[in-house]
């Protein structure tokens, strides 16, 4: 009854999609984004009217002004620098402004030029200061700060007079202040079409990824030969230009200048940035966080001030919701990954049928004997790791190596060995086509072929991204077997969408279906996921009358057919099930039947553990991972069974000390080639009454030598 | 309240009783290979106990108790119980324990005693004998619900029903020293007091002459077993199993302990044992990988063989090894005589030895 429950649980309660969402860079901008809601809701609540069209039409005017001297900021911080004085800036180039336009009487095209030259100048110092003289961000615009508002108290002093008795009457200085466009205010308009471009700009444009490099690592980007000085000194001057951007709407809206212009504008566009997400400590930011943050500051401060709340209540709430913002922002960022991998792991209900006995003695077709033990070996010691083994037709024997190679043993007794082709990633399963072309698939890389004349080519690294999926799963992580149809396409196996190769534990931790069967059709050269939810997949093998592939399941511990064509396309059986052991690769065999390797054997305590989830859980938390209940994959097998699923014979190693693993077999011309993927050799073992001119290739493309 | 809710807090974070940490094996227990390659001067099928009474060494093979000789083995006594613990008396005389459930003398002046209960309850995993400086007998009772034999079944079901039994072979009087123990296996006289090991709490008790208990050792990363007297002084203590994470997150997993007790044969548990890599049907743990045909002697053990040679204070001074990629593991037994360590690795059966001069300069080296 509770096994019943727990099964349910797990099979519509997604626990793995928790940790794929918070490994998204978008979780960091939905959770301002969510505040923003919670802070909207609850102004509405106790203020009637907060969010009606014209309330909404001012706060968006505003919101723009400060939006702009936001995004400069939000730039700044990125490069991994701070701008403290933007408040002044602002006050200068709203001064700026107004003395242009009602002093000198200037066409408002150049003072809007004017104006944000000037603004950028300012910055420029900054930047100057800053950049190429690598002095403190935070002293040199707190110095700035106070020189700048010391040079408007001056200016202010002069011609305050001068400016407020001025009325300039043009449509586009009144449009500026207060025109819309279709209800929009035009200040919002041209945020708006600011905050496109600068999106454009940050994620898909070569200096905004600059500032995002260098923010993050200084040092690297420097190595990496961005130019790290210019590109911060043009930050700064962006921040003040922006600045005055904000500033220019806002002497347009009011046309006054006061003592109190920009006073305290840094801390709310500070609070702004950080609330939104933009990492005071560089490198991570958006210009969509640089909006939320703005908005959720603006409706603060806006909902403070009709709820009558005195101007130092105000600022105190600033500073308080900017302090724990901050907080926030460096615990989430020191602890994000150790969160996202406590949680990342969701091991789910993998319930098999019992185990049935093999030891010797037993009555099934799966007893134990000693026939591997008379193996011989290829390359004791020079090979690492060869998963798969193959030949070609002239009897050359070919495996993957760790170190990224496909190593080439010579007949007749395979002593001599070369590199025949360096790919840079494990080699997984291996075939032939009927050009001769190797296609190989690589752990962590995809599908790759190598011609007859040893040349190394992609032959696919993506598919088509499932809808369903949060994770991007359009990347190939772990191919790890194929087979090719007779119309040339290939059919290959992804052990997981979940983990790197390396981590193939913890998918065996989880045991819910994260492979999937991926078709790549030469011809076209397009790729598709043909099916999906998989438990580890693996030895694709097409069978004869090529309408259907064979694959196994290893932690299904289960052999299916999959029919790519004809009248059952797209139907999936079942073929050998509650297998005792890991199924791994699956060859044909010189009778007519097939070969599988079985890379482990199912013990009691892991079938028990793999239906208890909550076990395994906490296991994955708190053991480490060299302690953790692995599949045993010590001991293997390899039968041969015919298409029926029946199992006709089986070779044990009992010692294991020969050939300790076994991922793959193929059989030629009489002998068996084994591989494995934890060994140091290949193994070849004479087949009796097998036949002597057996070759696979040939069988396959109907060719002979 | 406050507790429980720390506990409940100690549970979800894995702090506290919860967490798992196994000190390691370090200072005098640093590994070696001593015991690996240790000469084995017999093969038993059921050997369960060594000692010597100076003369000769006796070891005890399921029923029988043989003495070895240069030549080979001699049968002394036969019983149709498997004897679980052995002593030989200053006085002449052996003291056994027979199938865990019987403490009796066999030659010497007062043979023929025997005890099947103490303080009320029987006998029912005697597993180790030692004789007091008093003239009695000192006799470890490991549990009172699981038999001698399964030993696994206790620890997995948090036993704590071990308990410490005083003989008197003059007048037959049977005294309880401490009960509640969370398995006591091994005992030996030091002075006035009885040092005894507490297995599943890893550590080593002194028992004074009033009963109180002073912890001599603590914090073991193994289970520690039968005790004897070194001739210079000091103990051999030797050591059953070691502890691995694995086992002890089992062993606060009480939903998947409970449900493997119950489904899966003891030889297949996540547990220690005397001996492992039989089968592949046992659990097999991420360092157990066979990579490039090498088994890692670090991997986690589930099974292991050491003995500590304590200082007379109970201080470990060095330590002898047989590490997960060897096979004399499960050591329960150890008795110097001739010049020679003699233990016995009950996971293979085999009985060993080492030169005690060799022993020194080895480690010095």
């Amino acid at each position: 009854m509770r096994e019943a429950v727990l099964r349910l649980r797990y099979r519509f309660w997604p626990d793995h999609l928790l940790g794929e969402i918070l490994s998204k860079r978008w979780t960091e901008t939905a959770i301002p984004v969510i505040v923003l809601l919670i802070v909207a809701v609850a102004f509405t609540r106790a203020i009637p009217g907060f969010l009606s069209p014209a309330s909404l039409a001012d706060t968006a005017r505003q919101a723009a002004e400060i939006g702009f001297v936001v995004l400069g900021m939000a730039l700044v911080i990125v490069v991994g620098g701070i701008d403290l004085s933007v408040g002044s800036i602002f006050a200068l180039t709203d001064f700026c402004a107004l003395f242009c336009l009602d002093v000198l009487e200037l066409p408002v095209p150049a003072v809007v030029v004017i104006t944000i030259a000037f603004g950028a100048l300012l910055g420029a110092v900054n930047g100057f200061l800053i950049g190429y003289l690598r002095l403190r961000a935070f002293i040199t615009t707190l110095i700035t700060l106070i020189i700048y508002r010391s040079a408007y108290d001056l200016l202010l002093f002069d011609y305050s007079n001068t400016i407020a008795a001025a009325f300039p009457d043009t449509p586009l200085w009144n449009f500026m202040g207060g025109g819309d466009i279709l209800g929009v205010p035009s200040v919002a308009v041209l945020y708006g079409i600011v905050a496109i471009f600068g999106h454009v700009f940050m994620t898909r444009l070569r200096p905004g990824w600059h500032i995002t490099a260098i923010g993050g690592s200084r040092r690297s980007a420097y190595n990496s030969g961005i130019p790290v000085r210019a590109t911060i000194a043009r930050c700064y001057a962006a921040s003040g230009a922006l600045t005055a951007v904000g500033a220019l709407f806002f002497a347009a809206r009011l046309g006054t200048v006061g003592g109190d212009v920009g006073v305290g504008l840094e801390v709310t566009v500070l609070t702004a940035a950080v609330l939104g997400g933009i990492s005071l400590g560089g490198g991570r930011g958006s210009v969509a966080r640089a909006l939320v943050g703005t908005l959720i500051v603006l409706l603060i401060t806006n909902g403070l001030t009709t709820l009558s709340v005195r101007g130092g209540v105000n600022r105190m709430v600033l500073a308080g919701i900017l302090l724990v913002a901050a907080t926030i922002d460096i615990r989430w960022l020191k602890n994000r990954n150790r969160i996202i991998a406590k949680v990342y792991v969701s091991p789910t209900f993998h319930e098999m049928p019992r185990l049935q006995p093999v030891g010797v003695g037993s009555n099934v077709p799966f007893v134990q004997n000693d026939r591997l033990s008379g193996v011989s070996l290829i390359g004791l010691g020079r090979i690492e790791a060869p998963e798969d083994v193959i030949l070609d037709r002239h009897d050359n024997l070919y495996a993957g190596s760790r170190h990224g190679d496909i190593i080439r043993f010579f007949p007749p007794d395979y002593e001599k060995m070369e590199v025949y082709a360096h790919i840079g990633g494990q080699p997984l399963g291996m075939a032939f086509d009927r050009s001769d072309n190797l296609y190989v698939c690589i752990g962590g890389m995809g599908l790759y072929r190598i011609t007859p004349d040893r040349k190394v080519e992609k032959a696919t690294d993506e598919t088509n991204r499932s809808l369903r999926s949060v994770n991007d799963d359009s990347r190939l992580r772990l191919a790890d077997d194929l087979d090719i149809a007779d119309d040339g396409r290939i059919f290959f196996s992804e052990a997981t969408v979940r983990y790197e190769m390396h981590e193939w534990p913890v998918d065996g931790l989880e045991a819910r279906g994260n492979g999937r069967i991926v078709c790549y059709d030469p011809r076209n050269g397009t790729t598709r996921t043909v099916l999906r939810g998989l438990k580890f997949p693996n030895g694709i093998c097409v069978e004869r009358g090529s309408q259907s592939i064979l694959f196994a399941e290893t932690w299904g511990c289960c052999v299916k057919r999959y029919w790519f064509d004809g009248p059952k396309t797209g139907q999936v059986e079942m073929v050998m099930e509650n297998l005792p052991g890991f199924p791994d690769n699956i060859n044909l065999a010189s009778d007519g039947n097939y070969w599988l390797a079985m890379v482990g054997m199912r013990s009691p305590a892991l079938d028990l553990a793999w239906r208890m989830p909550g076990f395994r859980r906490r296991m994955a938390k708190r053991v480490p991972i060299d302690e953790w209940l692995f599949p045993n994959i010590n001991t293997g097998c390899v039968l041969r069974f015919n298409s029926k699923g029946e199992v006709l014979e089986t070779y044990w190693d009992l010692a294991g000390v020969n050939h300790p693993m076994i991922t793959s077999m193929r059989e030629h011309k009489g002998y068996l080639y084994l591989g494995g993927i934890q060994n140091n050799r290949i193994g070849r073992l004479k087949l009796d009454g097998a036949d002597p001119g057996f070759v696979q290739y040939d069988r396959r493309w109907g060719k002979g030598t | 309240m406050i507790a429980t809710l720390k506990a409940f807090g100690d549970r979800v974070l894995g702090r506290g009783d919860a967490a798992i940490t196994v000190p390691i094996f370090d200072g005098a227990l640093k590994p070696n290979q001593l015991l690996a390659g240790a000469e084995t001067v017999g093969q038993f099928e059921d050997a369960n106990d060594i000692a010597t009474d100076g003369k000769t060494l006796l070891v005890v093979d399921g029923g029988r108790i043989l003495s070895m000789g240069d030549g080979g083995s001699t049968e002394i006594a036969r019983f149709d119980r498997s004897v679980t613990a052995l002593c030989a008396l200053p006085r002449g005389g052996i003291a056994i324990a027979l199938a865990g459930e019987e403490v009796r003398i066999v030659g010497g002046p007062e043979d023929g005693r025997r005890w099947v209960d103490a303080g009320g309850a029987p006998f029912h995993a005697a597993n180790a004998i030692c004789c007091a400086s008093d003239g009695g007998l000192a006799v470890t009772d490991g549990s009172r619900r699981y038999e001698w034999a399964h030993w696994t079944h206790d620890l997995m079901d948090r036993g704590w029903s071990g308990r410490v039994v005083f003989l008197d072979p003059r007048t037959g009087a049977a005294r309880v020293g401490v009960a509640g123990l969370e398995y006591a296996f091994g005992a030996c006289a030091s002075g006035a007091d009885t040092l005894v090991s507490e297995s599943w709490r890893h550590r080593l008790l002194a028992i004074g002459p009033g009963d109180q208990r002073r912890v001599v050792l603590d914090r073991l990363p193994v289970y520690p077993s039968r005790i004897v007297a070194a001739a210079g002084g000091g103990f051999w203590l030797t050591a059953f199993a070691a502890r691995t994470q694995l086992v002890e997150f089992v062993l606060r997993e009480n939903a998947f302990r409970r449900r493997m007790m119950k489904e899966i044969a003891p030889e297949h548990w996540i547990a220690p044992r005397l001996r492992s890599g039989e089968s592949f049907l046992e659990p097999m743990q991420g360092a157990h990988l066979r990579t490039m045909g090498v088994l890692k002697p670090w991997a986690p053990p589930r099974s292991y063989g050491l003995v500590i040679r304590l200082s007379p204070q109970g201080t470990p001074l060095y330590s002898l090894h047989s590490r997960v990629d060897g096979v004399n593991h499960g050591i329960v037994a150890a008795a110097e005589f001739a010049g020679f360590l003699y233990l016995l690795a009950k996971g293979p059966g085999r009985l060993l030895r080492l030169a005690l001069a060799g022993i020194e300069q080895e480690l010095a080296a």
